[in-house]
């Protein structure tokens, strides 16, 4: 046994060694490669200059536009027109979502000069089919290499799969477990126990169309609308609150003030379509954020109903594209916010 | 829970440090509670299908063991076969048979639709119902006695390194192994830990580099050129064995790391110098499972020439539908058959088998043969369908695509395939651990450093699960 024990010592200095020398040599020369090929997303980061003084955070929505849009620009270049004085900077990943954002506030340098981070809050991303999207497994794994750890551990962890990889059918049927398990709360009575039943109701039911007929199109845009927003935000369990609550905390060590973009939602289409039982929920959601993030004290800028119908792009799928005029309006709501602390640099645009 | 992830890295440790630290006789629980737990990591409620076919083949072992004889006993077999089978045919079988049955319902003419399940094939489920029924037919037959412990027999069905893609162990081999009171020897450790990190290499950098390129291929081969649809083909083979080659040497060593031996599932199957050699290589412990549960009690090579004939046709169609409900799977099987029963015919007439001893050009040169043969009826087993093959066979030799996209091969994963390569030839008839127990410290340790920089630095960051798993 003592001969085993001087083995074993010799062996795990052999393999200390070994590791040494393997993370020398991948620091040197794999590592920044590997940033590139896997977590690009850091490139974004690297852009903002240190002297920024407003970053904002976003996804598709921040640079979605329509064709006949004529001033292309994003949300973001909106804002950063009210405040010429001020550097302005976005960091805009399509698909992401607070878990994302976090991350990418984490790699802000401690030498930024940032005062100020505006994060996008998408009402969506609290919705059981985002939460459980199959392109997470794609968006975790772009964020691994970007963890605090040395080079070589976070290449480990990446080989290692070090995120949640679930294919896309057991993904498709997590979030089909949870519209069958959240049950829906009204004030009042209420047919549908769940989303799961109220969808197929809504699918059995139909929507007729002009000439009387069901329309099958129009019937699943309501299906749809039920599954992306009939959920009731649980504090407690929805790992998009648990995001958010990072990145307060995060914004609070840093000494940044936060603000919460909460971005419009086509609530007119939503109440057309499934009527005032979904705006109800909307709603609910929306006084929820808004007292939960308020009092942790971060401003929330309500955009929820700010645009209407006509503004959004995708006519036949919910999403948060807007065109030129609602892209302003949204932008120019988190400017008047911002006022309040750079008043002094506040200039009207007409928009 | 896969292998090569963050968590069974932790896990396996975990429950290795605390198997040694408790009582021998809390041992089991340890393990069983484990080995349910690395199921439920995948999917909670599919641990209702295990615990009933150990509950079933249990209780059903009991029973046979008190009949005398083997007609009373029967019952007692045919409930086992049926709720194993039945819950095998129900996961993977219903639907392909549904579609089929649809399909000549609308052929005669009838309106009939039968309806098809929307269920997640449960993980594994091929091995263990296979493992499990070998014992209810070992009892049968009296050759096995019944074991009068569940917990011991729960953790045979469920023993984790093995339960989601084998190796298929048998009780008599496995079980015994259990009761006795293992302890931690430098022997165990070092050889379970070399098999575990050359495991994780040939999964990790051979077989995930790979998979993305065969993907490519096999999802648009009409985009590809005729020499890259080759390649495709060629690294498909590399891909299926370095998978479940890698898979098996990391449950065998994880095993070890627990003082339990488990079966040897492959040895170099590619330097076969048949279709038969090639079998006695390749998945082993199926080969044998199908050897000794269905040829033999078919009568095996007993029996007129008709009849065994018909015997290797429908071991090998059975082993092909074990593999995947999925006429393709069917067409494998039945091919592999008949390149079987043609080498055989040939090696009799001709007998230049026996001429070449291993590592001769001859060896060489009949290996190769076996690998292309295997190759080209891997196509059938890499194809969605049939219509799939066809197409990559059309392909191959007619290529249509105007402006080909290139199947563009890193240079580290040709670096890596051929060290593959070298390594299945020195290892022809040995085991990586032994192997390079032997060598001297130094070199020992650049081989240890090459499978540590391999895996960490250039393993696939996708994530590909073991091929084996959907069986």
């Amino acid at each position: 046994m003592k001969e085993s024990w001087k083995h074993i010592v010799l062996n795990l200095v052999s393999l200390l060694l070994l590791l040494l020398g393997i993370n020398l040599l991948y620091t040197k020369l794999f590592f920044e490669k590997d940033l590139q090929e896997y977590s690009s997303i850091i490139n974004l980061v690297r852009e903002v200059p240190l002297e920024a003084d407003i970053i904002y955070l976003g996804e598709s929505s921040n640079n979605a536009r329509r064709e006949d849009d004529l001033d292309p620009r994003k949300i973001s270049d909106f804002i950063a027109d009210f405040y010429p004085g001020l550097d302005l900077y976005d960091l805009t990943k399509p698909a992401a979502h607070a878990g994302i954002f976090k991350v990418l506030l984490d790699q802000m340098p401690e030498t930024s000069e940032v005062e100020t981070v505006i994060v996008t809050l998408n009402l969506r991303s609290f919705n059981a089919q985002w939460i459980h999207s199959p392109l997470e497994t794609s968006l975790q794994k772009s964020l691994v290499l970007l963890k605090p750890y040395p080079p070589l551990v976070n290449r480990f962890l990446l080989s290692f799969k070090a995120y949640e990889i679930k294919t896309k059918e057991e993904r498709e049927m997590d979030f089909m477990e949870q519209w069958e398990r959240d049950n829906l709360h009204f004030p009042y009575e209420f047919p549908h126990e769940n989303v799961r039943k109220w969808d197929r109701w809504m699918a059995y039911e139909g929507i007729p169309g002009d000439s009387g007929e069901i329309d099958r199109a129009l019937t699943e845009l309501a299906c749809h609308h039920i599954k992306a927003y009939g959920f009731q935000i649980d504090t407690l369990r929805n790992p998009r609150i648990a995001d958010f609550d990072e990145i307060v905390d995060l914004a609070r060590e840093r000494g940044w003030r936060l603000v919460f973009n909460l971005m419009a939602e086509n609530m007119e289409k939503a109440g057309q379509l499934v009527g005032e039982d979904l705006i109800f929920l909307m709603n609910e959601n929306r006084e929820l954020l808004k007292n939960y993030y308020e009092s942790r004290g971060v401003m929330v800028v309500d955009n929820l109903s700010r645009v209407e119908d006509e503004q959004f792009i995708d006519q036949n799928w919910t999403t948060e594209h807007y065109a030129e005029n609602g892209r302003k309006a949204v932008a120019k709501q988190v400017a008047l916010a911002l006022k309040s602390w750079y008043g002094y640099e506040y200039r009207d645009t007409g928009y | 829970m896969l292998f090569n992830t963050i968590d069974f890295a932790i896990f396996l440790p975990l429950v290795v440090v605390l198997y040694y630290l408790i009582p021998h006789k809390f041992r089991w629980t340890l393990l069983l509670a484990a080995s349910y737990y690395f199921y439920m990591s995948w999917k909670v409620e599919y641990i209702f299908l295990i615990i009933a076919s150990t509950l079933v083949d249990f209780f059903s072992g009991i029973k046979m063991e008190k009949l005398a004889d083997r007609r009373s006993r029967l019952p007692w077999l045919l409930l086992s076969l049926i709720v194993n089978l039945g819950l095998l045919f129900s996961f993977k079988y219903f639907n392909f048979t549904t579609e089929n049955l649809n399909f000549l319902f609308q052929k005669v003419g009838l309106s009939r639709e039968l309806p098809m399940m929307k269920l997640l094939l449960p993980v594994g489920i091929s091995f263990y119902t296979f493992q499990t029924l070998s014992y209810s037919i070992d009892v049968y037959f009296g050759r096995q006695k019944a074991e009068k412990h569940l917990g011991y027999f729960a953790l045979y069905v469920s023993f984790f390194p093995q339960l989601v893609a084998g190796p298929i162990e048998r009780y008599a081999r496995l079980a015994p192994q259990f009761r006795r009171r293992q302890i931690l020897t430098y022997d165990n450790l070092v050889h379970g830990l070399r098999l575990i990190l050359y495991g994780l290499f040939i999964k990790m950098v051979i077989a995930d580099n790979i998979s993305g390129l065969v993907d490519q291929v096999y999802a648009h081969p009409e985009n590809f050129a005729s020499l890259d649809i080759l390649k495709g083909v060629v690294l498909y083979s590399f891909q299926i064995y370095s998978d479940f080659y890698g898979y098996s040497t990391i449950a065998i060593g994880s095993a070890l790391l627990l003082g339990i031996r488990i079966m040897d599932n492959f040895k170099s199957p590619y330097l076969a110098k048949n279709i038969s050699e090639f079998w006695q290589r390749w998945h082993i412990s199926l080969s044998t499972w199908f050897r000794d549960y269905l040829y033999f009690p078919l009568g095996g090579n007993r029996v007129t020439k008709q009849r065994w004939v018909l015997n290797i046709l429908l071991v090998f169609l059975i082993s092909g539908l074990w593999h995947g409900a999925n006429w393709t799977f069917l067409i494998w099987g039945l091919l592999f058959s008949l390149l079987y029963l043609l080498e055989r015919l040939v090696n009799r007439l001709l007998n230049f088998q026996k001429a070449h001893s291993a590592y001769s050009a001859g060896h060489f040169l009949l290996a190769l043969k076996t690998f292309l043969l295997v190759t080209v009826l891997w196509i059938f087993f890499r194809s969605q369908s049939f219509d799939g093959a066809m197409d990559i066979f059309r392909l191959l030799f007619q290529n249509s695509a105007l402006d080909p996209q290139e199947l563009i091969i890193p240079g580290s994963t040709w670096i890596f395939l051929l060290l593959f390569v070298t390594s299945d030839v020195i290892l022809y008839n040995r085991r990586f651990d032994s192997w390079v127990g032997g060598l001297p410290y130094l070199l020992r340790w650049v081989i240890y450093g090459v499978l540590l920089f391999g895996i960490i630095v250039f393993a696939g960051v996708e994530n590909f699960p073991f091929i084996y798993f959907q069986f």
